[in-house]
């Protein structure tokens, strides 16, 4: 019985030995979501990923070059983990990689910096102001907000008035500090340190975009097998 | 007869449920209540904002059925009436911006997501200029 517990501790000592030895050659990578460059650089992988490796990887590993951009290239290239994987696997062909996280980087190649000219934002800018004051003039107009207040008056006060204009001027400036309140801004001020629904808007819609352009721009993601 | 109060009767009544249903739907479509509760904090007291809502329409519906007047020739009263009105109403003016997705698409079209801020300011004080120049000239031209 004695005999038996040695070896059993043995073997599963060689176990756990064999285990440390599997660790001990585990590339962990994790794709970065999105990479920005501004110039044609080749693309290494520390850039394009999380890396958690054993040292005799090391530096080797990080600067290995993944992605080669041409100036060909759109101004999206999408790096899919198999590419990267397989890069590795010929370099260091003995070790074994896990992938966690997104199973794509999108590069996005910044042509120039982006100038905003100030006769377009101008432009926007008197659009939406015009706009939206249109906009608020159709509202009140469709649900009679004329009337609807000439009675609101009369209600509290019992008086009959054409022109309700202690009650319009400041449901006039509520409408602007309720649109504010709601977007949780004052000019540059805000009320407390969550997003505001326009942030949390314009994250959803960039995630919206990245996700298209990691399923259309890879081209390993869609196969057509009767090649027409 | 009581057909007629009870068809009366049960027409209003159905009238009313697709009304306020409907106005329920809307605002829980906006997210204003919980945008409200998340600025002050008080997540826990919801169900008072919700009987708010509703003792709010049945109210003020039931005041504007009945010719009565209030009689309250309170000036301070009356401006603080029209400042929440014009608040849910912006609010609500808002949200519908924010429901249609517009400023997100329209800043990141032509490379103005810095200027974000100035473009929303630009919305906000179109409303407010919008507004009283209806009250102040364009109703009574």
């Amino acid at each position: 019985m004695k005999q038996y517990w040695v070896s059993h501790t043995k073997w599963k000592r060689n176990q756990e030995m064999q285990e440390v030895k599997m660790m001990a050659n585990t590339i962990y990578i994790r794709m970065r979501s999105r990479v920005e460059t501004k110039k044609y650089n080749n693309i290494t992988l520390s850039q394009t990923a999380q890396i958690i490796a054993p040292d005799q990887y090391f530096p080797g590993l990080p600067n290995l070059i993944v992605c080669e951009l041409k100036k060909a290239d759109n101004q999206l290239v999408v790096l899919d983990v198999m590419h990267v994987i397989n890069i590795i696997s010929v370099h260091f062909p003995d070790c074994e990689v896990q992938t966690i996280g997104p199973t794509q980087t999108i590069i996005e190649i910044i042509r120039e910096k982006k100038i905003t000219s100030i006769p377009l934002f101008l432009i926007v800018w008197l659009l939406l102001f015009t706009g939206s004051g249109l906009a608020i003039l159709n509202f009140h107009e469709e649900v009679s907000m004329q009337i609807v207040h000439q009675k609101l008056y009369w209600i509290i006060t019992g008086q009959e008035n054409v022109k309700p204009l202690l009650l319009q001027i400041p449901y006039s400036f509520g409408i602007g500090m309720g649109m504010i309140l709601f977007f949780n801004h004052i000019f540059k001020k805000r009320f407390n340190e969550e997003p505001s629904p326009l942030e949390i808007e314009m994250f959803n819609y960039q995630q919206d975009l990245d996700h298209y352009v990691a399923i259309k721009e890879n081209n390993e993601s869609v196969k057509r097998l009767d090649g027409d | 007869m009581v057909i007629e109060i009870v068809a009366v009767i049960l027409l209003g009544l159905a009238g009313g449920l697709a009304v306020g249903s409907g106005f329920v739907a809307f605002l829980t479509v906006l997210g204003i209540i919980p945008r409200l509760t998340q600025l002050t904090k008080t997540g826990r007291m919801i169900q008072a904002y919700e009987w708010a809502v509703i003792l709010g329409a049945v109210c003020s519906g039931w005041v504007d059925l009945r010719d009565h007047s209030l009689h309250m020739n309170i000036s301070l009263i009356i401006i603080l009436i029209g400042l929440f009105c014009g608040l849910f109403i912006g609010m609500l003016a808002a949200a519908l911006t924010e429901v249609l997705n517009v400023i997100p698409i329209l800043s990141k079209r032509i490379g103005l997501e810095q200027q974000l801020l100035t473009l929303l300011m630009a919305i906000v004080l179109g409303k407010i200029f919008g507004s009283l120049f209806q009250w102040l000239y364009f109703n009574h031209v």
